[in-house]
């Protein structure tokens, strides 16, 4: 299977940035879509040369969240081992219409490192990562509820304070009223891209507010 | 309807992976019960993926890649969705479904007196002990003392005390300096976690032991 690559390889690595010319928010939005279609192809056909590019874009963010977190570079290793397994192992439980899959690799990558730590600190193999944080979610997740009347000003007197892919789909969702359906369509992004950019948008609105108004 | 939350700094920890077992599960218990902290955990679960993920510049890893690539797609194995089957639990003669965060928990032999009844739960963390507290109708909570923190988390019926009533999700942690004695009227499943030592780990200290204050 061809790989696609554009703009995922760690740039920094070889010293060009392949999508210079492009915004921020495009890069964003290429990066879900392309990461989507990666981990469907791991799930679908295990291609291995998706799972390639999935280990190179997330490889060293995860060594490095690793080390900055336990600050142990044979432990580092283990958690990108145990990580990357998992996302091999458990692609067919993501769904790109609930979640970002830079969101799911999150929730794989925080479980890997919950039982691993657990088996070297207290001698047990229970693996009860994945009950205490589902990977695959029953039902959506609620989006918050910031979107009454009363919010809807101080909404708009902070969507400034957003990067722009966050902006967008704000003012789709609550001042065009669009659905997330229609999001997806129009910003050519995963439908849980949009579902993710909401919430992680709603998070950074109240955290702005109340910051605000203390 | 549940008025009792754990504290943002709890959310932020447990989204983290920072919090030993047993608090892990009994924040996971409570977020299948309140869709409020549900979607604050979902956002804080973007916060932390964009920050690791998206915002953080990494170093290129150096080593040569290719063979843990190798060696983890030597396998087309898959691993199957757990179950968010709920299981059922009968103690006494009542009946009760448990969350599915304790669907792989293994718990103790059943033992108590008059109208209690308890079992141990293996998320044992050094001195953290948890547990299910079954607590007959008309019956009221042992009183008891300890140097550390308590959570009380109900997952079925209520319980009131001077302070108000509890219920199903209600989400209770206290330090050893307050005192309670709850009464159920119509009998309630608990999941407590007890710790008898003031000696936690740095981190947790300070998250679950400020000032010696009321901690929800
Ligand atoms: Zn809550």
């Amino acid at each position: 299977m061809q790989a696609h690559s554009i703009g995922l390889l760690p740039s920094n690595a070889i010293g060009i940035k392949p999508i210079a010319m492009k915004t921020e928010t495009e890069k964003t939005e290429t990066e879900h879509q392309q990461l989507a279609r990666w981990l469907s192809d791991v799930a679908g056909s295990r291609s291995k040369a998706a799972f390639t590019e999935l280990f190179k874009f997330f490889a060293p963010k995860i060594r490095q969240f690793a080390i900055s977190k336990f600050g142990n570079e044979a432990l580092a290793h283990e958690i990108v081992q145990e990580t990357m397994t998992n996302v091999w192992r458990k692609a067919h439980l993501y769904n790109q219409d609930k979640g970002a899959p830079t969101t799911w690799v999150f929730t794989v990558m925080r479980n890997a490192a919950f039982d691993l730590l657990r088996k070297i600190n207290n001698s047990k193999e229970d693996c009860l990562s994945d009950d205490f944080w589902p990977l695959m979610e029953a039902d959506d997740d609620p989006v918050a509820d910031l979107a009454e009347d009363k919010n809807r000003t101080l909404i708009n007197e902070h969507l400034q304070e957003l990067p722009e892919a966050q902006k967008e789909v704000v003012q789709g969702f609550y001042f065009q009223e669009l659905t997330h359906e229609q999001l997806a369509e129009q910003l050519n992004i995963p439908l849980g891209t949009v579902k993710s950019r909401l919430r992680l948008a709603l998070a950074k609105l109240k955290q702005n507010i109340g910051d605000n108004h203390d | 309807m549940i008025k009792h939350h754990p504290s943002h700094d709890l959310l932020v920890a447990y989204t983290q992976g920072e919090l030993p077992a047993a608090l892990a599960a009994g924040i996971a218990m409570h977020r299948e019960l309140c869709p409020a902290c549900q979607a604050d955990i979902a956002q804080l679960n973007e916060v932390h993926a964009e920050q690791h993920f998206e915002l953080a510049e990494a170093e290129p890893i150096g080593l040569d890649m290719s063979a843990m690539i190798d060696a983890i797609t030597s396998s087309d194995a898959i691993d199957v969705a757990n179950s968010y089957q709920h299981k059922t639990l009968t103690v006494n003669g009542v009946s009760y479904q448990l969350p599915a965060a304790l669907n792989n928990v293994a718990a103790g032999k059943w033992s108590g007196i008059g109208g209690i009844a308890r079992s141990r739960l293996s998320l044992d963390d050094g001195d953290i002990r948890a547990s299910l507290l079954q607590i007959l109708p008309n019956n009221s909570v042992p009183e008891h003392t300890h140097n550390g923190f308590e959570l009380t988390l109900i997952l079925d019926g209520s319980f009131h005390d001077d302070m108000g009533s509890y219920v199903a999700g209600d989400f209770i942690m206290l330090n050893g300096e307050h005192h309670h004695s709850p009464v159920t009227d119509e009998g309630c499943l608990c999941y407590t976690v007890l710790n008898n030592s003031m000696h936690f780990n740095k981190g947790l200290n300070k998250l679950l032991n400020p000032i010696g204050k009321l901690i929800y």
